[in-house]
């Protein structure tokens, strides 16, 4: 029976693996224990690491970086606010949602890996600062679930069927829940700028 | 409502959908509040603008 | 008033910079699809038509607060050499869009759902995407102190960045 569930319902197996480990995760505290073991891969990355030092010493590089990692930001937007505002029906409502969905993935994913990797670059020249920051952590937090929502969970629901089958509520419902969280990114990310 | 809609995708994209968001509402609601409490210690009351404290 | 608010100058750039996804998101949407890297089976002028208001929505913010950002610290960014260029790429690309729509309204319709468009609208969108990453990156060096006035003594630079006191020193 277990097979059964397992092989029928795998995104919802998954997803409760999911919230047992994180249950698991602050029941046990394992955060606590592991944050420690971090701080010699941070320290490694300003002080060690090329992309550290080439942040630390280059401040125009480093700048440029940054607005590289803005304009791809921009771009995520972009495409996040087209895709959901047709999924709620606010835009583009003469055009099938199936095609926003589908044609905008892929740019979607690629300003995703740049500003991935300028992020890094970004986080590498001051790394022994955002360690230290709780805001940074909620940031690579909802970086990680907007990711994992995008490509496990909405986008796969998205492509397996004409959208007039699934029912409006859970589209819109998707369509809110992913505007929110990568607006918590962007949110967040900003703040670390100020603190 | 025609159960054969609620498929594995779908009950996963709708449970994971409430998860995140109530967590991000829990999330942002207690930033509004600590703003709130810090500006209120700042200036003894709740003043965006104007405030007799200059930082 | 507004840098000395707690927190005020810290929300006008948040909304500044976070409001880029919208203006600058649907823009560069609606370039992309000019140069065929999203939605190529789309009608192009019907994204560029339905894009616009969002897009204009985002632009009224942003000018907005950047208007207020300007007006909280004056002479910091006017005396910004990276603010100055930023204001001249501001003028480039709004020209930039009105010559480009001008164009879209001129062709006649057999391209639109193409996936490309014809070569002058395609010259239109990199022009504006270079303008606008121009617009960005300068707004992102402005609060950097590399080119500030009591830094710099050639005689150019000073004058670019309208240093008044550095350059009467001289």
């Amino acid at each position: 029976m277990l097979s059964n569930f397992l092989s029928n319902y795998r995104s919802v197996a998954g997803l409760i693996f999911v919230v047992l480990a994180v249950a698991l995760v602050e029941l046990f505290e394992v955060r606590a224990s592991v944050y420690p073991s971090l701080l010699p891969f941070f320290e490694w990355l300003k002080y060690s690491s090329w992309i550290g030092y080439l942040g630390i010493t280059f401040g125009s590089v480093y700048a440029t970086v940054q607005a590289v990692h803005l304009i791809s930001m921009a771009i995520i937007g972009g495409t996040v606010l087209v895709t959901d505002l047709r999924l709620l029906g606010v835009l583009l409502k003469d055009i099938p949602s199936e095609t926003i969905t589908k044609g905008t993935h892929q740019c979607f994913k690629y300003s995703l890996s740049v500003a991935i990797a300028t992020g890094i670059f970004c986080a590498a020249g001051v790394a022994d600062k955002v360690y230290y920051m709780p805001v940074f952590w909620i940031k690579m937090l909802a970086l990680l679930v907007g990711s994992c929502f995008m490509f496990f969970i909405k986008q796969p629901l998205l492509n397996s069927r004409s959208h007039s089958e699934i029912d409006p509520w859970i589209l819109r419902i998707l369509a809110v829940a992913s505007i929110t969280i990568w607006f918590t990114v962007a949110a967040t990310g900003r703040w670390i700028g100020f603190s | 409502m025609n159960n054969s809609k609620w498929d594995d995708k779908t009950i996963a994209a709708a449970s994971s959908s409430v998860i995140i968001l109530g967590a991000l509402l829990y999330y942002w609601v207690g930033e509004v509040q600590s703003t709130v409490e810090l500006l209120e210690l700042a200036y003894g009351s709740f003043k965006f603008f104007n405030n007799p404290m200059i930082f | 008033m507004l840098v000395s608010g707690y927190y005020s100058w810290n929300w006008l750039e948040a909304t500044h910079v976070l409001t880029l996804m919208i203006s600058i998101g649907s823009l560069f949407i609606i370039d992309f699809r000019m140069l065929g890297w999203v939605l190529p089976g789309v009608s192009a002028t019907a994204i560029a038509d339905r894009l616009h208001k969002p897009m204009i929505i985002g632009f009224v913010i942003m000018f907005i607060t950047g208007l207020l950002l300007v007006y909280a610290k004056p002479v910091e960014n006017v005396q910004s050499l990276w603010f100055r260029i930023k204001m001249i790429l501001l003028v480039l690309a709004f020209i930039n869009a009105w010559v480009f729509n001008s164009r879209m309204r001129a062709a006649d319709g057999t391209w639109d759902s193409a996936r490309v468009a014809p070569k002058g609208l395609r010259t239109g969108a990199i022009i504006s995407l270079s303008l606008w990453c121009g617009v960005v990156a300068m707004g992102r060096f402005i609060p950097y102190d590399w080119v500030d006035c009591p830094k710099v003594s050639n005689t150019a630079l000073l004058w670019a960045s309208g240093c008044v006191e550095q350059l009467n020193a001289l």
